[in-house]
Order: C-alpha cells, then structure tokens, then sequence
C-alpha cells in the first residue's frame, strides 16, 4: 500500500497514511481519495494556484441546493430526515468493517 | 433531447460492472427504454467510465464527483440525480429506482415511481459500517418507509422481501413480484483453458453474508479428494478476498484454491458450465432472513445446467425447489458431506442440472423476467 503523504494535524504534524489512490500531477506525491481537491492537485499545488477548497465542496454545495429546494413542504422526506455529523461520522472512509475495501469503490448499497 | 424524456432509471451503482446488480440493471433498464423509446440513465461512474454516454435515445449520465463519506456521496448522488432530471420535469412519465437516493429526486419531479427493492440499505449498510448507530439505520428506514409508501408500484425479486417491504409501509397490492432471471448458456460453449480437472465453483461477491468462509472450511473436509479444485470467480477486485485468502492458507488449501476476479459475465458462464458442482453457501444472518434476495448465482448456475449445492433458506428454496441440494446453513462439516455424496453420484448430479436448466428455460429466463416487469409498467401507467 502506497500511503498519503498529505500533512495533517494542527499542533502536531503528521502524514495522512490512508491509502494512496492517485499521485498529484504537479509534485508527484501520492494523494488519499479526501485529498485530491477538485482540479486533481494536492492541497499544496492547489493552494499555490489560488484554487482551494475540499474536493467534496461542489458536491456539498450541491446537496446544500437540494435540500433547500426540497424543504419546501413539511412532508419533505429531505428536510424531516436530515442527517446530522453523529450520523454521517460512521460512514467515513476509515470507519469501514474492511479497511482493504477502501480502493474498491464500495459504492454499491445492495448487491443481488 | 428536444422534448425530453418519458423515462429514467436511477441507481446508485456504478454501472457496468461485474456485480449481479449490474446484470439486473441492464435487463430492467433495457425493458424501460425500449417500452419508453429511450431515457435517461443516472447511475455512479469512475473506474474510467465516461460520465456522458448516448446510445440512440439512452442518455447514460455518470455521478462521478470524489464524496469520500458514504452518507455524503449518497446524499450528493441524489441532489446531482435531482438536476439530471429537471429539464425533463415535464415529460417524464415513469422513474424506475434501486434505493432511496434514487427515489427520493424521482419523487420530485412528479413521475410515477416504480421501486425495485433488491435489498434495505437499513439492513445491509451495518454490514460494511459497523459503527452506523441505530438512530442513523432509523432515519434510513424512514427514508425507505417513505420512499416505498409513495411509489405507484414495488417491484420486489423474491417473497422474503416482499414481506420486508410491506413490514415497511408498502401497500400489499402495488407490491409486484419480478424473479431475477437467467439466460441458458450457449451448447458447446468451450472448457475454460485455465479450468483444472475437476472443479467445484463459487460464483458472486465476497461479503461477509455470501459464507465463502463456510465453503473453504467445507472444502478443507475435503482434502482426500486430490483431483479436485475449488474455483471461486469473485466478482469483486483481489483487495477484498484478502482475508479469505489468508483463511484459505491458515486451512491449508490455497493451493487447490484458484482466484478469479470480476471475469467479464460471458467467460462466467464458460466456467460454470464445466463445475461439477456449484456452490451458494449463503450465511443465516438478517440480511438473508428479514431481508431476502435472489441471489443470481443460483439462477445462473442452474441455467448453465451444473447443479446446485445451497443453504437451505427460504430465499433459496424459492430458486431452487427440489432442483437442488440443500443443506444447512453455516455448517461446513453438513455443506462437505453434502458436496461428497453429490460427487459420488455423477449421474443423478448430472440429471439435476438438466432439470434445472429446463425449468429457467420454461419460466425463468430474463425473457420471462422482462415480460412480467412489461406487465408491472403496464399496470403503472394505466392508473
């Protein structure tokens, strides 16, 4: 497994470590899956092209948009269900029963 | 698209793949478009899959956006799916969904919805996040309540779930049962090149409910049968049957262990066709049980004519009836003895087989499969 070399932490550094899924195309580091920003850079490389913000920005905004949209009336099953962090915490990638399904793209919900 | 689209089938799951989902999604969605003259297709992409695809009047559209929480993702993939469907508010008639982040921007536009109800993400997901908390599977059960409760139809492949959905809020008569299928494997398709002399053969994905733990330890009773081998064709990538794996080397039968991964569906069948047996060693466990499924590869085994050894399950005597042994589950001691009789009786295993290709090629071909979903739509739109 090729580890995520991404520095993290606030008062005490350290690297990623999750598995590696891509390498960032302008310095070549291998980048985790919740490291890649949207242009495909790492942090840094982003950063110093003044492109920053968190590769599931778009997406959240997008979900942010839905649910306004669909709040509209009290039976909203989008705005009575909401999801708060303590829900989505247990979903995370590290979080998984299989830490070596993290490259599969365990996307699928249900299989036959 | 000048007018729009009447239809759209929405599913979060990367498609194609080689899961037995994508085999599904590929047979109900053909049936929708070509009823509908085409649609819209909303499905998860990456792994190199083009995010835009159109094939005649199918417009495939890929969610490919990197949400590394699950939640996250699936709560992204409905709001994405959501503006899919928006510049087709006004033609959609029909929105054919797997789950509730399908189902719920569906809902929105005002279409009749058909749910086909596979498997509850309620049920499943703890399988694969331990740590969800109750309250969380709560809040997904009532998205499905909701979901199921507002759809024109549900369209369920076995009575296991049938019960489990109306459990759920769905009314008893729009709940319609589809049987998954199976296509016959062509005469005389070839010996795989690979394939060892004689072979038992796993078919399917590696989660923990499929007892693929249970066949390697029933096959490690095995060990005096030295022509035979154990072929397991995963239809997941070689990451995840790592800890199968090292079980296979601690029970001391790697060697006689052969390891496919995601082999295109076709060579599958080539696979099967030349097993002596095939083995479906499904786990008692709430997936199976309260849950249900139909698992795919028991309808395809006995299409490509090997017979079938499976637990014995509710979900399985469904598929199987009499055409098949069954024998209890979680008991690799039961499941050996099991598969020992079977190979010495070659003859009767081989009349098994013929009798269970038979019975798919009477009633349970995707064919068969297509025409009762036709009938469900049917129904649907003349309300």
């Amino acid at each position: 497994m090729t580890p995520c070399t991404v520095t993290t932490g606030f008062f005490t550094l350290g690297k990623c470590g999750v598995m590696a899924v891509a390498g960032c195309p302008a310095c070549g580091r291998p980048l985790c899956a919740s490291h890649i920003t949207e242009s495909g850079l790492c942090p840094e490389c982003a950063a110093a092209r003044n492109q920053v913000g968190h590769p599931a920005a778009a997406a959240a905004y997008r979900r942010r948009a839905h649910r306004h949209r669909t709040a509209a009336q009290y039976q909203d099953a989008g705005w009575y269900a909401g999801f708060d962090s303590y829900d989505r915490a247990a979903f995370d990638p590290g979080a998984g029963a299989q830490q070596d399904y993290l490259d599969d793209g365990n996307d699928a919900l249900v299989d036959s | 698209m000048a007018d729009g689209h009447r239809a759209a089938y929405l599913a979060f799951d990367r498609f194609p793949s080689s899961k037995g989902s994508a085999v599904h999604i590929r047979h109900m969605a053909a049936e929708l478009f070509d009823r509908y003259d085409g649609g819209l297709l909303c499905v998860l992409g990456g792994g190199g899959l083009p995010a835009y695809q159109r094939e005649g009047n199918v417009e495939i559209v890929r969610f490919d956006a990197v949400v590394p929480n699950l939640l996250d993702r699936a709560e992204a993939f409905s709001a994405w799916a959501a503006e899919q469907l928006a510049p087709h508010r006004d033609s959609l008639e029909l929105c054919h969904v797997r789950d509730p982040w399908g189902a719920l921007p569906a809902l929105d536009t005002g279409a009749r919805l058909v749910y086909e109800a596979n498997g509850l993400p309620s049920i499943e997901l703890p399988y694969a996040w331990p740590l969800a908390a109750p309250t969380t599977l709560g809040k997904i059960r009532e998205l499905e309540r909701h979901c199921l409760t507002e759809a024109a139809a549900v369209v369920v492949p076995s009575y296991v779930i049938r019960r489990a959905v109306i459990d759920r809020g769905a009314a008893p008569d729009s709940v319609h049962l589809v049987p998954n299928g199976a296509d016959p494997a062509p005469a005389g398709v070839p010996r795989p090149e690979a394939a060892p002399g004689r072979y038992l053969i796993y078919v399917g994905a590696l989660q923990p409910w499929q007892g693929v733990d249970v066949l390697l330890r029933a096959f490690a009773r095995l060990a005096d049968l030295t022509d035979l081998s154990l072929v397991v064709c995963s239809s997941v990538s070689a990451n995840r049957a790592r800890p199968l794996r090292r079980l296979a080397e601690r029970l001391e039968i790697a060697d006689r262990v052969r390891w496919h991964h995601m082999l295109p569906h076709a060579q599958v069948a080539a696979w099967l066709t030349h097993a002596e047996l095939s083995v479906a060693p499904l786990t008692a466990t709430p997936r199976n049980l309260e849950q249900g499924c139909s698992p795919i590869k028991v309808w395809e085994s006995m299409a490509a004519g090997t017979a079938v050894v499976a637990s014995d399950l509710p979900v399985i005597r469904e598929v199987l009836g009499d055409l098949g042994r069954l024998v209890p589950p979680d008991r690799p001691a039961e499941l050996a003895r099991a598969i020992r009789v079977m190979l010495e009786y070659p003859d009767a295993c081989r009349d098994l087989g013929r009798r269970a290709r038979r019975h798919i090629e009477d009633g349970f071909t995707w064919h068969h499969a297509r025409n009762r979903l036709a009938a469900v739509y049917e129904t649907v739109a003349g309300h």
